[in-house]
């Protein structure tokens, strides 16, 4: 009797109740990682939708508010291999500005899990690349040339510290770097950025996130471009995550939207967005 | 000659195979409380189910246990396939008594077990002497499971297989996984020592081959009044809004207990589910600020519904029933996420 005791309560769950769970409520903040990953043996469906400029020379009603576009579209698979490791493939359109028809690939780990024992904060590493497979161009003047297939190639790391503050705020810093094969003469191939995000609870289902990427470089390059400044409101059910955007940057991955941002806010280049995910247990 | 010596070579190793991991059931005829009930049972003339095993084997105990416990095993080296990606046995399913007594069935009396010994308070009925019940899926279970459960009732083999494909929206067991559950069910079956019986009692049953068929039917009473052959199972809607007290004069404590045993046992952490709950303020307020509707975050509906599997959601909650939680204990918890949520 008293091994079935020991037995059942062994087995009865693997309760780890000093941890912070659902410092961020997915594996995304609103554009990039969070340091949440998917639990083991769990497969995720991701859909994701950019649309066009709300407002500006690209927006406003003859565009119906940028519902009439669409910016970027992602699908993803996404897989949790243990409860810290996990991977993901996805497909997205492209902005076009400078790639279209991209692939992707991630793998992302959770270093540091924050508990109520005495670790402040959760860490993971994300470590991502891009390949586009867009039709190349002719002129050579264009990075859309492609003269080496490695030139397709974008790869970005990054490690992502959160903290949750309670049971409503939490607060993410990501250190970034983005490395580009080939890039435009007046842009550098290795960026390095700083992201910083907070999401509020205001209900258990319930939650408003702000997130911003800011680029280190030089003045002299990169002067047409943004930094990706977006806000969202996102929804959660059983298995569900949805996630209202509204954002400056067009694209997907760390690889596009933190060096690839050329909408400015300010000007009304701003859209909404949505990500839908679905979990299934494999 | 030589078609007998190779008979010989293939034999003798299974023959010996079969003696080192088959144990004979070796209870010591003298002392009473080692008397399995199932097996006194049928000495004294009972009709014995259809699971029943003279005994069991030590092997395939262990591999029912892991199954129970993991939803897989370690068969030939290697890891067999799992029989559901959700559940497992004891995610509603304790393996220890859950009352004082073999036949009791009162929701209150079973927390108070669970509290005592530190288990669960699950949907499930525990698997604690269910090698000795009659009958299973009783009462309103055909109404979640529909026929699947119509030749369950009498046959414990055919509840195990129902329990894997649809209770964990798993598959049905290969036979070997099915044999290693009821190997282990055998191994943990009710013994003499579980019952209360007077010394005159324990005595006519040591002699139990001298018996008339009069004494033998007397103490064949006096056992099976103390088992359960089969758990009731009612189950109730959810309770009109004009009947719920949401929390008034209910025990926050013991609700405290029942929101840690139950709705935390599979939520904390998602360990079971991807819906996380804690002591938490958010988690109380979302089940208060639900707390009048008919839907899925209202307690007083997903309790006594819990969800469906379907198709692209077979995840799903089971629900509780009348007799694994009472009316006054749901309102107990709902004192508890009262005075959690603020309110």
């Amino acid at each position: 009797m008293k091994k079935l005791l020991i037995i059942g309560i062994l087995f009865a769950g693997n309760i780890h109740a000093q941890e912070v769970m659902e410092t961020f409520s997915g594996t995304r903040i609103l554009n990039g990682h969070s340091t949440e990953t998917l639990q083991k043996r769990v497969m995720q469906f991701r859909i994701e939708h950019r649309f066009g400029d709300v407002a500006g020379d690209n927006g406003g009603v003859q565009q119906w508010f940028g519902f009439d576009q669409a910016a970027d579209i992602r699908f993803a698979f996404e897989y949790g291999i243990t409860d810290d490791l996990m991977v993901g493939i996805g497909r997205s359109k492209g902005t076009g500005a400078p790639y279209r028809s991209l692939l992707d690939g991630f793998a992302k780990y959770r270093i540091l899990k924050q508990n109520a024992s005495g670790m402040p904060l959760s860490l993971t590493f994300v470590g991502s690349s891009t390949f586009t497979y867009m039709t190349k161009s002719e002129d050579l003047t264009q990075i859309q040339s492609f003269p080496k297939v490695s030139h397709r190639f974008a790869y970005s790391t990054q490690l992502i510290a959160a903290r949750k503050f309670g049971e409503r705020l939490s607060i993410a810093v990501m250190p970034s770097y983005v490395h580009r094969n080939l890039v435009e003469t007046d842009d550098v191939n290795g960026l390095f950025a700083l992201g910083g995000a907070a999401n509020f609870k205001i209900a258990k289902e319930f939650g408003l996130i702000a997130e911003y990427y800011h680029t280190f470089h030089s003045e002299d390059v990169r002067t047409t471009n943004y930094n990706s400044l977006s806000f969202g409101f996102e929804w959660i059910t059983n298995g569900h995550n949805f996630k209202i955007v509204c954002t400056n940057a067009r694209g997907f991955n760390e690889t596009q939207f933190i060096p690839y941002t050329y909408s400015n806010w300010a000007d009304g280049e701003f859209r909404l967005g949505f990500s839908i995910t679905r979990n299934f247990k494999l | 000659m030589y078609k007998l010596l190779f008979g010989c070579l293939i034999i003798f190793p299974l023959l010996l195979s079969n003696m080192t991991s088959v144990k004979v059931e070796q209870f010591d005829k003298s002392e009473i409380d080692h008397f399995p009930i199932a097996w006194i049972l049928k000495e004294l003339g009972n009709p014995v189910p259809s699971h029943y095993m003279d005994k069991y084997d030590e092997d395939k105990a262990l591999i029912g246990e892991s199954l129970i416990c993991s939803g897989y095993a370690m068969r030939d080296g290697k890891k067999s396939k799992r029989i559901s990606p959700y559940f497992v046995c004891t995610d509603c399913h304790n393996l220890v008594p859950e009352f004082d007594k073999l036949n009791g069935q009162d929701p209150e009396d079973r927390l108070d077990n669970s509290i005592d010994k530190g288990i669960p308070f699950m949907p499930g009925s525990t698997f604690y002497g269910i090698y000795n019940r009659m009958t299973f899926y009783n009462g309103d279970y055909v109404r979640k499971y529909g026929d699947a459960v119509i030749n369950a009732r009498d046959t414990l083999n055919n509840a195990v297989q129902v329990c894997a494909k649809f209770c964990s929206a798993g598959r049905y067991l290969e036979d070997w996984e099915l044999e290693a559950i009821m190997h282990w069910f055998k191994k943990n079956e009710l013994h003499m020592s579980d019952l209360e019986l007077t010394p005159n009692q324990k005595k006519n049953l040591l002699k139990y081959q001298q018996l008339d068929a009069n004494e033998k039917q007397e103490l064949s009473t006096v056992i099976n009044d103390q088992l359960v052959g089969g758990y009731d199972a009612t189950f109730l809607p959810a309770m009109p809004r004009e009947e719920r007290k949401y929390g008034e004069g209910g025990d926050a404590k013991r609700g405290e207990v029942i929101y840690e045993k139950s709705c935390l046992h599979c939520h904390l952490n998602k360990r079971v589910t991807y819906m996380h709950l804690d002591h938490d303020k958010l988690s109380a307020r979302m089940f208060w600020r639900n707390r009048k509707n008919y839907s899925d975050k209202s307690l007083y509906q997903i309790i006594r519904y819990g969800t469906y599997s379907k198709k692209g959601r077979q995840q799903y909650m089971p629900l509780y029933t009348k007799e694994k939680m009472s009316d006054k204990q749901l309102n107990d918890l709902f004192a508890y996420i009262k005075e959690l949520a603020g309110k």
